[in-house]
């Protein structure tokens, strides 16, 4: 599976990076980009399954990389997992409105982002979006 | 009644004023209100114009206040400690999760190399407990690896706290100067070009002198 981690720390992405890996994902299948702006354009090149990305990030921040995603036909099917440090009732409610696929705040833990991985593939895979 | 009214007036104004309010002279009267009142104005924004100066000052003192071995002096230091601070944080999580990246793959190895050991010994021999044992600390090992890597996170949070502080600085800093801007440009002064323009401590210290604060 193919798997873009988005954020503009670097740390969060090789933190991300290693447990997905510890998860099972193949590490050389997992790409890295620093921002919204970064990821849109990675994401209309190249064919991923699976986006997961911070909400702060300059220039094009995580909500709007999710609804440019959203509006784009080619993409608008892509599972974007949110992983961020926004706790708030409001952004949350924002995220999915905007249609994102799972929430996670941090710090979390491997288990919590297995849990969050599986619910979202089950879901795609009840909705037939995914064969 | 227009007599009674008179005298009450007459009784608290200036007698300059009151000379001209009893005077024929109409406009003479209205100028004299107007000198009046645009003095009163330009004192009122020369006060906020130099309690914008004196804030101003405070936030500079920031740097101040955080330099350790020195004196800081300006917004512009301040900010550079905390992007400072941000990188060192971001350097010192890096080491760490180099560290665990680095073992992990020898813990891994450890495990392995245990376990097809137990294959070739007898229950109570030595080397059997000594690779029962190593089996489990490589296993602490990998999970304490796991978690060091995870603990970087924190990592991720100061850092956006200390993005969140750089940047209500910087906006507190314009925030004062387009204060400074608009007090000069009430009491009577040129108005300056935009504070956006402004992108050095010399610049910020230009315009406000330029008011004379």
């Amino acid at each position: 599976m193919k798997i873009l981690v988005v954020d503009d720390f670097s740390t969060m992405r090789r933190i991300v990076r290693n447990l997905l890996v510890e998860l099972g994902f193949s590490g050389p299948l997992i790409q890295e980009a620093v921002d919204g702006e970064n990821a849109i354009a990675m994401l209309r090149r190249t064919r991923f399954d699976l986006v997961v990305t911070d909400w702060n990030m300059p220039n094009m921040s995580g909500i709007d990389l999710l609804r440019a995603i959203r509006s784009e036909e080619s993409l608008k099917g892509m599972p974007v997992l949110m992983v961020t440090a926004e706790n708030n009732r409001d952004q949350i409610i924002a995220a999915a409105q905007a249609g994102v696929n799972s929430y996670i705040v941090k710090p979390f833990t491997a288990a919590t982002l297995q849990e969050k991985l599986t619910r979202i593939f089950e879901r795609i895979a009840a909705s037939g979006a995914v064969a | 009644m227009s007599a009674l009214h008179t005298f009450a007036i007459g009784d608290t104004l200036p007698t300059e004023l009151r000379d001209l309010l009893n005077s024929p002279e109409g406009p003479a009267f209205e100028q004299a209100l107007d000198a009046m009142v645009r003095q009163r104005e330009q004192t009122m924004f020369r006060a906020l114009g130099q309690l914008a100066r004196d804030l101003h000052d405070a936030v500079r003192g920031l740097g101040g206040d955080l330099a350790q071995d020195g004196i800081a002096g300006n917004v512009a230091d301040a900010r550079q400690y905390l992007q400072d601070a941000l990188e060192m944080s971001a350097t010192a999580a890096h080491r760490n999760i180099d560290f665990a990246e680095r073992m992990q793959p020898q813990a891994e190895a450890l495990t392995i190399n245990a376990a097809e050991m137990l294959k070739w010994t007898q229950d109570n021999d030595p080397a059997a407990v000594l690779a029962r044992e190593s089996v489990m600390f490589a296993d602490s090992c990998r999970e304490g690896l796991a978690d060091m890597v995870l603990a970087q996170s924190w990592q991720d949070l100061a850092g956006q706290r200390l993005k969140k502080v750089d940047t209500f600085i910087g906006t507190v800093e314009s925030t004062l100067l387009e204060l400074v801007r608009l007090t000069g440009a009430l009491a009577g002064s040129d108005v300056p070009k935009s504070v956006v323009q402004i992108s050095s401590q010399e610049d910020a210290d230009r315009l406000l002198s330029e008011f004379g604060f």
